[in-house]
């Protein structure tokens, strides 16, 4: 159809090339994720506490993550990472090799872009937080760090949860990146097959597609995730 | 410790909030089982009051103490613990927490603040929702509620801390005049059982009904505090005639 040839993909060394690619891109988008979400919380509680210096050094975190290139903090993270001496001896060939892997690196660089990203969205969830909520708790006798647990992150999750969804979307596409420092995830094993086979459009229609499929998973996930957590008689619950 | 015997004793606090000065001053002490109305004109420190003796609120100057706990002297929230679990709060916006239901918002503080057993306290908050007379709804999130089924919920939530003393601030102020009245019944109910209450209110009918004692507040200092017979019909401050003119 359209001169498109897809009989490479008959080959099992490229059916499994796909396969493998597809679940190492799920498990740095799903690593990097959940340290992301990590990083958000605990960046915006550090925010909330009002301390001078640690609100200076979590606003210095997210300028440099936020306005940087994901590309060159994960350059960064590679080179500066196996440079700064965190090697070891491989007992098998006795060469010396970084001790963090390329996955490691992309996984550091991706959770910290997207946890920079997170803080914002979970500081602007805790910020309408009524005083009323907070006053009621502290009434109750819950202490700092329980309200912030069981009262605060419920109520303000659901309030940015949809700028999570755009947050985690865009970190799981910018784990395509990581194929630059040799991580075999779903785009670098799309340049080995076309390297291979000189199909690159057809290759390149293929990744598409499943990007699109997904990252369409990810998101009716995230919708169904926000239905589910809606409060009756507030927002769409009204 | 005790200066005297009364459970609630305030002498002599101060206030302010930047450069305005919001209690001047305030002395009263609040007997076992009483309940004690404190009325007055808006920004005269009537909430602040309320705010001050369970500690939400920091004092400049002065004493306060609630039974064995020196107000003014706990620093942290940790330190608070123990007021919180005698002193219970109801504010005028309900503030429950959206994310629970009914039922689950009077069981979290006594299951994750006072430790106490999960059985135990649901079998407490299930009986509570029947002393409010919401025992139907307790699995309603507080989004589906009325305000006054809410304020009820509020009220059944300060309850289920077991507290001695419950400081109820402008309870009525947000809502209905036809769920007022259910709200006030239910208050109602807690001053006859002889718990003791503190009420910042707006209701001079109800304060004049229910009130051991009652206060008149303004510019920051208890102007008149005196049985409401005689604060009502007799009173003898020109600023708490005034006032009185002005809302009866």
């Amino acid at each position: 159809m359209f001169g498109l040839d897809y009989s490479w993909l008959a080959d099992p060394a490229y059916q499994n090339w796909l396969v493998t690619g597809v679940i190492n891109t799920l498990e740095l988008a799903a690593l990097s994720s959940s340290v992301a979400i990590l990083i958000g919380m605990l960046g915006a509680l550090g925010l909330s506490l009002r301390v001078f210096w640690l609100d200076a050094l979590i606003e210095f975190f997210v300028e440099v993550f936020r306005n940087t290139p994901p590309l060159l903090q994960m350059l960064f993270a590679y080179f500066t990472l196996s440079t700064l001496g965190l090697k070891t001896t491989d007992p098998v060939t006795g060469l010396e090799v970084p001790l963090l892997s390329a996955f490691a690196c992309a996984c550091i660089s991706l959770s910290l872009f997207g946890g920079a990203l997170a803080i914002e969205a979970f500081r602007s969830g805790l910020e309408t937080m009524p005083k009323a909520i907070t006053e009621a708790g502290r009434s109750l006798g819950y202490s700092r760090w329980a309200r912030f647990w069981r009262i605060e992150v419920p109520i303000a999750s659901r309030v940015c949860l949809p700028s999570l969804t755009n947050i985690l979307t865009n970190l799981f596409k910018t784990t395509s990146q990581a194929s630059v420092i040799t991580v075999p995830e779903l785009m670098y094993y799309a340049g080995q097959i076309y390297n291979d086979t000189f199909r690159t459009l057809e290759v390149m229609i293929l990744i598409l597609i499943i990007y699109v499929v997904l990252v369409s998973i990810l998101s009716y996930g995230m919708s169904r995730l926000e239905a589910y957590l809606t409060l009756p008689g507030y927002g769409k619950g009204q | 410790m005790k200066r005297s015997e009364a459970l609630i004793e305030i002498d002599n606090i101060h206030k302010s909030f930047g450069d305005f000065e919001v209690l001047k001053g305030i002395s009263l002490s609040v007997n076992e089982g009483e309940a004690v109305c404190i009325i007055g004109p808006s920004g005269s420190g009537k909430s602040t009051v309320l705010r001050c003796i369970n500690g939400l609120l920091p004092i400049d100057e002065g004493f306060i103490r609630v039974g064995n706990h020196r107000v003014h002297e706990l620093r942290s929230e940790k330190e608070m613990r123990p007021l919180r679990h005698q002193v219970s709060m109801v504010f005028q916006q309900y503030n429950l927490f959206p994310h629970k239901t009914a039922l689950e918002n009077i069981m979290m503080a006594p299951i994750q603040v006072l430790g106490h057993e999960r059985a135990e306290v649901e079998d407490r908050a299930r009986k509570l929702l029947e002393k409010v007379r919401l025992g139907n709804k307790a699995d309603s999130y507080p989004g589906m509620l009325s305000g006054g089924q809410q304020q009820r919920v509020a009220i059944a939530r300060a309850l289920a801390m077991q507290p001695e003393v419950i400081l109820f601030d402008e309870v009525t102020a947000a809502l209905d005049p036809e769920t007022v009245k259910e709200v006030l019944l239910t208050i109602r109910e807690l001053v006859d059982d002889g718990l003791t209450c503190i009420l910042v209110t707006h209701e001079m009918k109800f304060a004049r009904e229910v009130a051991d004692r009652v206060c008149f507040t303004d510019r920051g200092l208890i102007v008149e505090n005196a049985p409401p017979a005689d604060l009502f019909d007799n009173p003898q401050d020109p600023r708490t005639r005034e006032f009185l003119g002005q809302v009866l």
